[in-house]
């Protein structure tokens, strides 16, 4: 589960931030963006029971792996790519098509948790994409 | 006559892109399934899939991807 206690973004928000890394991402698939206690704050689809256990079945294999919490995880199989990352109390867990570009993907998913936990950070609108940078 | 100086741009450029679509053409072939877990101040390892952590994340990942369903386009 996400680390450390942030004050909770609201849904709104969070689906905000959810549509702009959904719209920055051409090869997403899916995305669901969870808060401190793994609950579903936004998801891309009608199934957000299904994101948060089956997101918590992910970092719980992540943490067990070496016994330390981690901070992202790739899995990358033949059927597509998953990406999770945990960032100011948050966590982000995409699925995207094979061959996606891992740190755009990290970096995007990064700026918007840090985006949603800090909203001063970011222009209004989303947070800013390395993408639109260059 | 050497040659115009944008024809040698132009040469560059392209090289470099055949060089890029070559490697890719590889990454896509050669590439295999991979689990890669990230730690705090730069770490990571990776956990191959007929490991019993490698197994575990492959699963949790699979069924991430169920859920994903296929991109709607």
């Amino acid at each position: 589960m996400p680390d450390a206690a942030a004050a909770a973004p609201s849904k709104e928000s969070a689906s905000a931030a959810l549509a702009f890394l959904t719209e920055m991402s051409p090869d997403l698939r899916g995305a669901a963006i969870l808060g401190a206690e793994g609950e579903v704050l936004a998801a891309t689809d009608e199934a957000p029971e299904r994101w948060r256990e089956d997101a918590a079945t992910l970092f719980a294999a992540a943490d067990a792996a070496e016994g330390v919490p981690v901070e992202q995880v790739h899995i990358a199989t033949e059927q597509g790519e998953v990406f999770a990352i945990r960032n100011e109390g948050l966590a982000a867990v995409s699925v995207t098509d094979r061959f996606a570009l891992a740190s755009l993907m990290l970096y995007d998913m990064r700026s918007a948790l840090r985006e949603l936990a800090t909203p001063s950070l970011g222009p209004s609108g989303g947070p800013k994409s390395r993408r639109e940078e260059t | 006559m050497p040659p115009k100086p944008h024809r040698v741009l132009l040469d560059r450029v392209s090289g470099y892109a055949d060089e890029a679509a070559a490697f890719m053409r590889r990454r896509r072939v050669a590439r295999r399934p991979f689990a890669r877990l990230y730690y705090p101040h730069g770490r990571s390892a990776d956990h191959a899939q007929d490991s019993r952590s490698g197994a575990e994340l492959f699963v949790a990942a699979g069924r991430l991807i169920e859920v994903a369903g296929e991109k709607k386009r």
